[in-house]
């Protein structure tokens, strides 16, 4: 039941975050309500153990999402009183509870004067910095949220999680080469991340599209990307997905054969036929996803629907220029 | 063919009761009691302040970047290593950048090194000083005493190992004297620990000697006595000669390879 509990529910989907925050007032009432290290009592019940701490920080992750503020607040009460109020994850924790619970902007710069406060006495605390960055986000001051991350970065350049964010924020303000930095960073802390593989072509396809100079040396990179994210994770749904509209784009556009000087530094773009292979493959390994995802065959459950439907998008409009 | 008589030896069963358990029993009490002593004892890791912090990760970025360079295109490697050597050669990311070229700090006056081995002094403080005291309570109540006969025969080299401190030559390897039961409590109240306190508890000693013998890798990379700035130019050194390679390379003709629809 609980296992779930134990992953960060970033990612869940809605459905499942909102199953699992109505368990809370069950699982808040099975547990004993407070736990102290040092007690006699310890020798003879069951141990603490680090899964119950993480199941508290997770359930009021989830109950948050979901909107459940007693529950939210007692398992922040419980962690309190194990932790004390001064330790730096709670104090974050702590400050999440209060963007929540804010109504309007007023109370959010409240909030973000607080986390002020906090770095003022003590700069190395990661996470209340790591809050401020994404107070800062919501409250759309973009460009102070980069400054932030950035100086955050030059104290920390080994944290993965930080460099994504900030080639989202680069990508949102449409600063391509930037954004593209940044993955990479992310790239050489995790080489074999297969969706930002995928991320960081979906940005160089971006990038191509967005008219800035050398156009098609971002295409040829792009393509590369998404192959990669397909060599490292088979059956991966964007990757295949952006292989299709990259290398169909790089077709379509290569009517003039300007083969412009390319510095050794890049590799050179696929030739037509690779590219047109390529685009074959792609489609067919899509449609091949599609259909059986759709029908629901054992082993091809896993794809997100809305990446599904996306596909299925794609392979229709497709159709109906081969059809014209 | 000759059968070798049983020795008997008629104790006092009182001998069992006033000496057998206790033993036992103040064994394991110093065994909670050591547990809970470590752990109210344990010093709470130290924070670090952000310009070592700095330190440590710009390093392992000029690491990261070695190992995983072949993920980036040519030219973003190339930038990078243009950077990161540069920075490293300066010193841009030393804590201290007066500091370069002094050579490293004499852990003994370092007082943040001081600290790490008064950790480590106090967990083993928190060994000996029991030991010592029950053992020298033995010695002195329990010295001499043969409590319980082992149900099973055993050859006569243990008999060093289990009649300590009685100096009999002829008793059978059998008995069993009061200062080595204490040893074999030493030994054997392992999982008794683990039932009681849980599996990750100080209280045994054989995590404590493991403790000791070095808390890992990386400690020892960013440990006290270790001149950061020696690190840097090694790095440089080892990012300026990397040969590069890109996996891109070639990745279309892999894919269309191996993928088959």
């Amino acid at each position: 039941m609980t296992s779930s509990l134990l992953h960060p529910p970033a990612h869940l989907p809605p459905n499942v975050a909102l199953q699992l925050s109505q368990q809370a007032p069950t699982l808040l009432q099975s547990t004993p309500s407070a736990i102290s290290p040092y007690s006699l009592s310890s020798l003879w019940s069951a141990a603490e153990s680090a899964e119950l701490w993480m199941t508290y920080e997770n359930l009021m992750l989830s109950c948050l999402r979901t909107g459940d503020e007693q529950s939210a607040h007692q398992c922040l009460e419980r962690l309190t009183a194990r932790f004390g109020a001064d330790n730096e994850r709670l104090m974050a924790l702590r400050g999440l509870f209060q963007e929540a619970v804010a109504t309007d902007d007023a109370a959010l710069k409240q909030v973000l004067e607080e986390y002020d406060t906090i770095l003022k006495k003590d700069s190395s605390n990661i996470p209340i910095t790591k809050r401020r960055i994404a107070l800062l986000k919501s409250l759309k001051k973009t460009t102070e949220a980069i400054t932030a991350l950035n100086q955050f970065l030059d104290s920390s350049p080994s944290d993965a999680e930080a460099w994504a964010e900030l080639a989202d924020l680069y990508a949102s303000q449409g600063m391509y080469p930037q954004s593209i930095f940044a993955l990479e960073e992310v790239l050489l802390i995790t080489p074999y991340a297969w969706n930002i593989h995928a991320r960081l072509g979906e940005i160089l396809y971006m990038a191509a599209i967005s008219g800035e100079a050398g156009s098609e040396k971002y295409l040829a990179e792009s393509i590369r990307r998404f192959c990669r994210s397909i060599e490292l994770c088979d059956d991966y749904l964007r990757g295949y997905y952006g292989l299709k509209l990259t290398t169909a784009r790089l077709l379509t556009g290569r009517s003039q054969p300007s083969r412009q000087a390319k510095s050794d530094s890049a590799l050179a773009t696929p030739d037509s036929k690779t590219l047109e292979r390529l685009n074959e493959t792609a489609t067919a390994k899509l449609s091949e996803i599609v259909r059986r995802s759709v029908a629901g065959e054992a082993g091809w459950e896993g794809f997100t629907k809305s990446e599904v439907i996306a596909a299925k998008a794609l392979l229709e409009t497709d159709a109906v220029k081969i059809s014209r | 063919m000759a059968q070798v008589p049983v020795q008997t030896i008629h104790r006092d069963p009182q001998l069992f009761y006033w000496i057998l358990i206790p033993i036992t029993l103040v064994m394991i009490l110093t065994g909670v009691l050591r547990h809970y002593a470590t752990v109210l004892m344990a010093s709470a890791p130290k924070r670090q302040d952000m310009p070592t912090l700095r330190e440590q990760r710009s390093l392992m970025r000029g690491i990261n970047l070695r190992a995983n360079a072949n993920a980036i295109s040519p030219a973003s490697f190339q930038a990078r290593k243009d950077y990161l050597v540069n920075a490293y050669e300066s010193g841009a990311f030393l804590k201290e950048p007066e500091k370069k070229g002094q050579g490293a700090p004499n852990p003994m006056t370092d007082p943040a090194a001081m600290e790490g081995m008064m950790g480590m002094m106090k967990g083993n403080m928190a060994m000996i000083v029991p030991q010592t005291l029950i053992m020298g309570w033995i010695n002195a109540f329990f010295s001499g005493f043969v409590i319980i006969r082992l149900p099973f025969p055993l050859t006569i080299k243990f008999k060093s190992m289990l009649q300590a401190g009685v100096a009999t030559r002829d008793m059978d390897p059998q008995w069993m004297s009061s200062i080595s039961w204490y040893v074999l409590c030493i030994f054997g109240l392992q999982s008794v620990f683990n039932y009681l306190l849980g599996s990750d508890n100080a209280a045994s000693q054989m995590a404590q000697q493991m403790g000791s013998m070095g808390p890992g890798a990386g400690a020892q990379m960013f440990g006290p006595g270790v001149d950061p700035d020696k690190q840097f130019q090694g790095e440089a050194e080892n990012l300026a000669v990397l040969a590069h390679q890109y996996t891109l390379e070639g990745v279309e003709d892999r894919i269309l390879n191996t993928v088959r629809v």
